[in-house]
């Protein structure tokens, strides 16, 4: 541990401090948590799900490089017990903390606070992602309630980490104003001046040449469907499971309109609509008995209640036990997830009102309306935006 | 020999054809029993692009609303927006091939258009429209 005391007259050198890797571990763990925090939106879900990948592999790099890697970076340069943390702080209000080449005291705590809670994160992120979303290498390990949980815990966690990233950040402030330093230049630069004789690390361009790449290569693998996709095949980042299927019933209720798939109802709301067949929101669907009860025996046994989609599950428990509501787009959840979209968004030519779900879901047919899945039109975007 | 595959193949070719004719005229054989006379492709066409004005909504119906006056041109559903096949046989040779498939339609989409079914002479002129296009 190099300190320095400022005493006039002593020769100053410039010191190598942070080596590339750690340099590039810091900047780019700030962007994937500024990404994922930006990224909160569905329709974003691979770029947020890329960011929480990343942020996992960084933090399992880092945590190695914490033993293997140069001296300022290795745990035991800045393992400080917390009564060393409590005597830097007082040092701080006093205006004269003692200066650390390394972490000092109360940063090394945040910088453990964060990769705990950046790795909490991530692993709560990969919970909510396999149980709400039935998506990554977790998918189906939680039920849709456990995985609702996981989400609420990952956003706790999040806002946690922001609030010690901002602490963190005003820690930098405070030293760089105190010790008269830019510590900002120094984690882009690597150098910090010390008096002569303080080490200097490895800058191990090599090892931080191959996580450049690395990173570049897994997002390229990752995006790569953006950059091929066409207008006639969009791109689907997620594809969820291949639910149950029938001909009969994708047939004769796919002749109108998109065969909406049967978890998008309760069971409850298609016996009453294959009861009344004879008047189907004006139309008199005029099926033969036979097909009704093989219909309508698909649509029950793969109903809303079966939870085979996110979706399914939540429009499900948005809707009263007493009430039988014959429209999907009359559910509390639908109306919910669709309340910001304007009037000229379904107006628009593109868009041919709220039952064709196919305009802007390019999963529709499937049925599994993935959160990312969700695309609108591209000038309908333009007319979304303009309001 | 070589001549019963040559015979077997066109009876093959023609099913499609057969089809068709088998399912117009047996249908057309039904509205004849029901009362219906000299089907006629101009009377077709013309209840085709006829306007009916809906009792209930007042809106204007007509076959064309979703079919297009064009039968050679795919449609879309006014209620739905959905793509609808063109009409014409002859663009689109699944058209007028399954007795089940037309009666079902004629049922829903005259109770839509007409807001009653079709008499058995009004299918029959449609179908004397429709078959030759
Ligand atoms: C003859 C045409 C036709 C057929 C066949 C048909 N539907 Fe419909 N369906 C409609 C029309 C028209 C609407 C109302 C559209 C509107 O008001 O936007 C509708 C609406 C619906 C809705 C409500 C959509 C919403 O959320 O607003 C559901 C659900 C539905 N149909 C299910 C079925 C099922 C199941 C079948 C097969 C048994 C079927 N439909 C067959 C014409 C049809
Ligand atoms: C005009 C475009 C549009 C149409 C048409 C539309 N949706 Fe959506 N849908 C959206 C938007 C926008 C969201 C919100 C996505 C988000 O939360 O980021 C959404 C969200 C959803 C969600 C929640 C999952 C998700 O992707 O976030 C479901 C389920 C859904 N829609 C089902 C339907 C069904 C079923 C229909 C047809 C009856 C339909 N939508 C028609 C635009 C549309
Ligand atoms: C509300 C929209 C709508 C209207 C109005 C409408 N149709 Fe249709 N029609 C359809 C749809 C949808 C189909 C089936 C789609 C398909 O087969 O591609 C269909 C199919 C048919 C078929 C079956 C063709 C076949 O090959 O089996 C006939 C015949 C037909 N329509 C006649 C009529 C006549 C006659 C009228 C006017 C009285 C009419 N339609 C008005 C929507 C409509």
């Amino acid at each position: 541990m190099t300190q320095r005391k400022r005493k006039g007259g002593v020769r100053e050198t410039k010191v190598r401090v942070w080596d590339i890797p750690i340099r590039l571990f810091h900047w780019t763990l700030a962007s994937c948590f500024v990404i994922a925090w930006f990224t909160l939106d569905n329709r974003y879900l691979d770029v947020h799900i890329f960011a929480g990948y990343l942020m996992g592999g960084l933090i399992l790099f880092r945590l190695l490089w914490g033993f293997i890697g140069g001296p300022y970076a290795r745990f035991r340069d800045f393992a400080f017990n917390y009564s060393k943390v409590q005597n830097y702080l007082k040092d701080v209000l006093n205006k004269h903390p003692p200066r650390f080449l390394g972490h000092n005291p109360a940063g090394s705590w945040a910088i453990y606070l964060l990769l705990g809670l950046g790795l909490s994160v991530v692993i709560t992120g990969l919970l909510t992602f396999g149980g709400e979303e039935r998506q990554g290498p977790l998918a189906g390990l939680l039920n849709f309630p456990q995985g609702r949980f996981a989400h609420e815990l990952h956003e706790w966690l999040s806002w946690l980490m922001l609030g010690v990233v901002i602490i963190h950040v005003m820690g930098i402030l405070v030293e760089s104003m105190l010790h008269r330093e830019n510590l900002v230049v120094s984690m882009l630069t690597g150098f910090k001046t010390s008096a002569a004789g303080a080490i200097s690390t490895l800058s191990h361009w090599k090892i931080g040449a191959t996580m450049l790449v690395a990173i570049i290569t897994a997002g390229l693998f990752w995006f790569q469907g953006h950059l091929t996709e066409t207008p006639e095949q969009l791109y689907q980042p997620f594809h969820g499971p291949a639910l149950p299927d029938n001909s009969l019933w994708r047939e004769e209720c796919g002749a109108c309109h998109l065969a909406f798939h049967p978890s998008l109802l309760p069971a409850r709301s298609w016996r009453a609509m294959m009861q009344k067949q004879a008047s189907h929101f004006g139309e008199d669907l005029f099926l033969e008995q036979d097909a009704v009860n093989k219909i309508e025996t698909f649509l029950v046994e793969n109903a809303a209640e079966q939870g085979l989609t996110e979706a399914a599950w939540k429009i499900n428990r948005s809707i009263p036990q007493t009430e039988i509501l014959l429209r999907i787009t009359e559910t509390p959840y639908w109306i919910k997830k669709h309340q910001e979209i304007s009037d000229a968004v379904w107006e628009h030519p593109k868009v041919n009102g709220k039952i064709d779900c196919a305009a802007c879901h390019i999963d529709a047919a499937a049925g599994t309306f993935e959160d990312a899945a969700m695309h609108l039109p591209d000038d309908v975007e333009a007319t979304a935006t303009s309001e | 020999m070589n001549r019963k595959l040559i015979g077997v193949t066109a009876l093959l070719l023609s099913i499609p054809f057969y089809a068709q004719a088998d399912a117009v005229s047996d249908l057309e054989a039904e509205y004849q029993a029901q009362g219906g006379t000299n089907f006629n492709a101009t009377a077709g066409e013309a209840l085709w692009n006829k306007e009916f004005i809906d009792a209930k909504k007042g809106d204007k119906r007509s076959c064309t609303k979703c079919h297009t006056a064009d039968l050679k041109k795919p449609g879309k559903h006014a209620r739905t927006g959905k793509a609808i096949e063109p009409m014409a046989p002859t663009v689109n040779p699944k058209r007028l091939t399954e007795v089940k498939q037309i009666k079902k339609w004629f049922v829903r989409n005259c109770k839509w258009t007409l807001g009653r079914e079709c008499t058995a002479q009004e299918k029959g002129d449609f179908l004397a429209y429709l078959k030759n296009l």
